[in-house]
């Protein structure tokens, strides 16, 4: 483990992320999370992200 | 996962619809289920598995005659027989019910292979069954198959899962448990929205952020490349790996080499744990020498200092007769100790003025008085520095002198395993030879794709600041490039998030085994889980090392269950971590233990500290046990933590023998009965 990790925790990686992206941050694992159980080189899951952020970044 | 019932139709020796529940009544999480042996066990515990994933454990023979012998026989030909196993379960709040059903035509009089049908229902809020689409795969996401095995186990033969890379094999399974299956998923697909996004960015963009642009989707490309590149050399390392260990197993079971390769274990076992050590000691020493190292140049300084210290003394000077202080208070004050008035510009004024500065300054005395003492301790650091550097050459060389001796060791007893007159030793000989050059090529080019993709990154970042820095003029174009900048933040967040996960969770799960097995044995072993996942037993030497292990069977089978309610608590408390606060889904993370010949050749210590620790660690237990493992000390620790109890009673045709019954709570039961029509077996829910 990287000093760097050491001191450094999830909450603070999140912390220093724009409103912008903490929100894809969260949608992005919920997401993830739900098609858990599908293949994971569906683009159904590309576009659900594409359009998150098309619609979080306007 | 909560196991609420099973539901078995025909499946083996249950014939006919038999159901049970294993719901958890409160506190109490464990359900008990007594049966002779040959009765039932192992077939219950193969229904959880077969109904799950579709499988039978390797100790369940003929598995084709899945339907009960005297249904099938009692079936006309041409008539048509089902055998179903459905396990209801509550996962993250929602009730899951999977069943997994064959029907067949009878078409002779033995019974042939089936091809069953998973069904995998929900239970949706308004109460109404909804089918789940491609149902094997929501059940690898709420358990994976291959950790199954350490959740649905035999106990006489849970020691089985401590060997070789065992642990290390699930460690990819365990990320789904763990929460980090979604991160590394996210990493896939946010690259690909990247992607998409770029297209609008060169589309408006300009022509030196369209070029740029070009640029950094070469380097994506390149750097998909070569991660294709590690994935292939990790596989062939795993592998090549797993073939040699093949390999040594066939010469550890080979009767004439078998002693020499169980000395050649053991001696590469004893040169990593020396070449460890050398590299601790190594470390160590580097440690003293950047942090006292300093103190070797310091040469005379401390002698010169005190032989400057007592010059001033002898002058008279240090301490000083008068402080610098009291004479700025005179001048101050305008007034002489003698009480002449001290004027400025007068000569009583000049010439008290005049001592001020012979005279000494506090600060400076006190901070001399203080270095006099630490010139002290420079001498003793310096004689400390010596004796430590001292010591860890010694520690070093005799680790080095260690590590020639078992090298020499190992290369007589390579070659004594070569020159072995059997034919077959000296194949095998010359295979692992091939394998060990492998896996070296495979780890050089792992090392050489590991840095091309970091001298790639650097680039890539580079060119990414370039592009931030580009003159976009077109508003489309801006919109792309901050919603591209937000993509990649969140993908470097999640690379960052993955590491701090991953070495948190190994971290964890390590704590985790030590904590549990600390609690089951009296023996002074200490579990170990490596990066790798690789699960070793210690003990301290006397001079403090970490020593190997040899594990026994008793320690396996202690080690894996510590690893099982290690794995199966830490994914509760991850689970409820992530969720937050919200505590209305009480199943979060929960796995159960579904155990049979739970305690398999434990002495009776042992028994009863696995089953305390269990039934406190475990969400929730089924053991399935023969009256003679699960009576006494075993029922009276469960007892308190019961939820349900039951019992597998046979039916059998035999009638030499009596009908048995057995007594639980003060009641007799109905055990095996004699005499019967049919020989079958019956669940039966015994009253608490």
């Amino acid at each position: 483990m990287t000093e760097l990790n050491s001191i450094r925790t999830e909450r603070s990686v999140i912390e220093e992320l724009s409103p912008e992206a903490k929100q894809l941050l969260q949608r992005v694992l919920q997401i993830e999370r739900s098609k858990l159980h599908l293949s994971d080189d569906i683009d159904s899951t590309i576009d659900d992200i594409l359009n998150i952020v098309k619609g979080l970044v306007q | 996962m909560k196991i609420l019932s099973i539901e078995l139709f025909n499946f083996r020796q249950f014939m006919g619809k038999q159901s049970f529940s294993f719901e958890p009544v409160g506190n109490r999480n464990v359900s008990m289920i007594f049966a002779a042996n040959g009765v039932g066990k192992t077939t219950l515990l193969n229904a959880f598995t077969w109904s799950l994933y579709g499988l039978l454990s390797d100790d369940v023979e003929e598995k084709e005659r899945l339907i009960t012998d005297c249904a099938w026989s009692q079936t006309i030909l041409g008539g048509m027989i089902a055998v179903y196993v459905e396990v209801s379960f509550e996962h993250e709040g929602i009730i899951f019910k999977a069943k997994r059903i064959a029907e067949v035509a009878k078409s002779s009089g033995e019974q042939g292979h089936l091809y069953p049908k998973l069904i995998l229902s929900k239970v949706t809020i308004n109460g109404q069954s909804e089918v789940v689409f491609a149902p094997q795969q929501m059940i690898e996401t709420i358990l994976p198959q291959r950790l199954s095995r350490f959740f649905f186990f035999n106990g006489e033969r849970i020691e089985k899962l401590a060997h070789g890379r065992a642990y290390a094999e699930v460690k990819q399974d365990i990320k789904i448990l763990l929460g980090l299956e979604q991160v590394e998923r996210a990493l896939v697909h946010l690259p690909k929205v990247d992607r998409k996004l770029s297209k609008e960015l060169k589309k408006h963009g300009g022509s030196q952020a369209a070029a740029i642009q070009g640029d950094i989707e070469v380097k994506e490309d390149h750097f998909e490349l070569l991660k294709a590149q590690m994935l292939e050399a990790e596989l062939s390392l795993v592998e090549f790996s797993e073939e040699r260990e093949v390999v040594l197993e066939r010469l550890r079971q080979h009767e004439g080499a078998g002693p020499l390769q169980t000395r050649r274990d053991s001696v590469a076992k004893l040169l990593k744990n020396e070449q460890e050590s050398l590299k601790a000691q190594m470390d160590q020493r580097d440690y003293i020498v950047a942090t006292k190292g300093f103190l070797a140049f310091t040469g005379n300084v401390a002698t010169r200092a005190n032989e400057i210290a007592a010059d001033l003394h002898d002058k008279g000077s240090l301490p000083a007769p008068l402080k610098r202080e009291f004479v700025d208070s005179l001048l101050e004050r305008h007034k002489c100790i003698c009480g002449t008035e001290l004027t400025p510009g007068l000569l009583p004024y000049q010439e008290v003025q005049n001592w001020r500065a012979k005279a000494g300054l506090a600060e400076v005395e006190a901070a001399w008085q203080r270095l006099s003492g630490e010139v002290g301790l420079i001498h003793d650091s310096r004689g400390e520095l010596k004796t430590s550097l001292q010591e860890k050459s010694g520690a070093i060389s005799k680790a080095q002198s260690r590590i020639r001796e078992l090298e020499g060791e190992k290369s007589e007893l390579d070659s004594k395993l070569k020159d072995m007159p059997m034919e077959e030793v000296g194949k095998l000989e010359e295979k692992r030879k091939d394998l060990e050059s492998r896996i070296l090529e495979v780890n050089v080019k792992i090392t050489q794709v590991r840095s091309k993709v970091k001298a790639n990154e650097v680039e890539l970042a580079s060119l990414r600041s370039q592009l931030k820095q580009a003159k976009v003029g077109d508003e489309l174009a801006i919109i792309a490039s901050r919603r591209m900048q937000v993509v990649q933040h969140v993908q470097a967040a999640l690379t960052e998030i993955l590491e701090i996960r991953s070495q948190e969770m190994r971290k964890r799960l390590d704590e985790k085994v030590k904590e549990v097995f600390s609690e089951i044995t009296i023996k002074p072993y200490i579990p170990y889980l490596h990066d790798d996942f690789e699960l070793g037993l210690f003990a301290k030497s006397p001079t403090g090392q970490d020593l190997p292990v040899p594990k026994g069977t008793g320690e396996n089978q202690i080690l894996s269950l510590s690893f099982v309610a290690a794995v199966s608590q830490l994914a509760r408390e991850v689970q409820v971590e992530r969720q937050g606060d919200d505590e209305s889904q009480e199943d979060w993370g929960t796995y159960p233990l579904v155990m049979d010949a739970a305690f398999g050749s434990l002495d009776l210590n042992y028994q009863r500290t696995v089953s305390r620790a269990l039934a406190r660690i475990a969400p929730q237990m089924v053991v399935l046990v023969s009256r003679s493992q699960g009576q006494g000390q075993v029922f009276s620790e469960l007892r308190p933590h019961l939820a349900s109890l039951g019992i597998i009673v046979s039916h059998s045709t035999n009638i030499s023998q009596p009908s048995e019954s057995i007594e639980i709570n003060g009641y007799n039961h109905a055990y095996i009965h004699t005499g019967a029509e049919m020989d079958w077996s019956e669940l039966v829910e015994v009253k608490i």
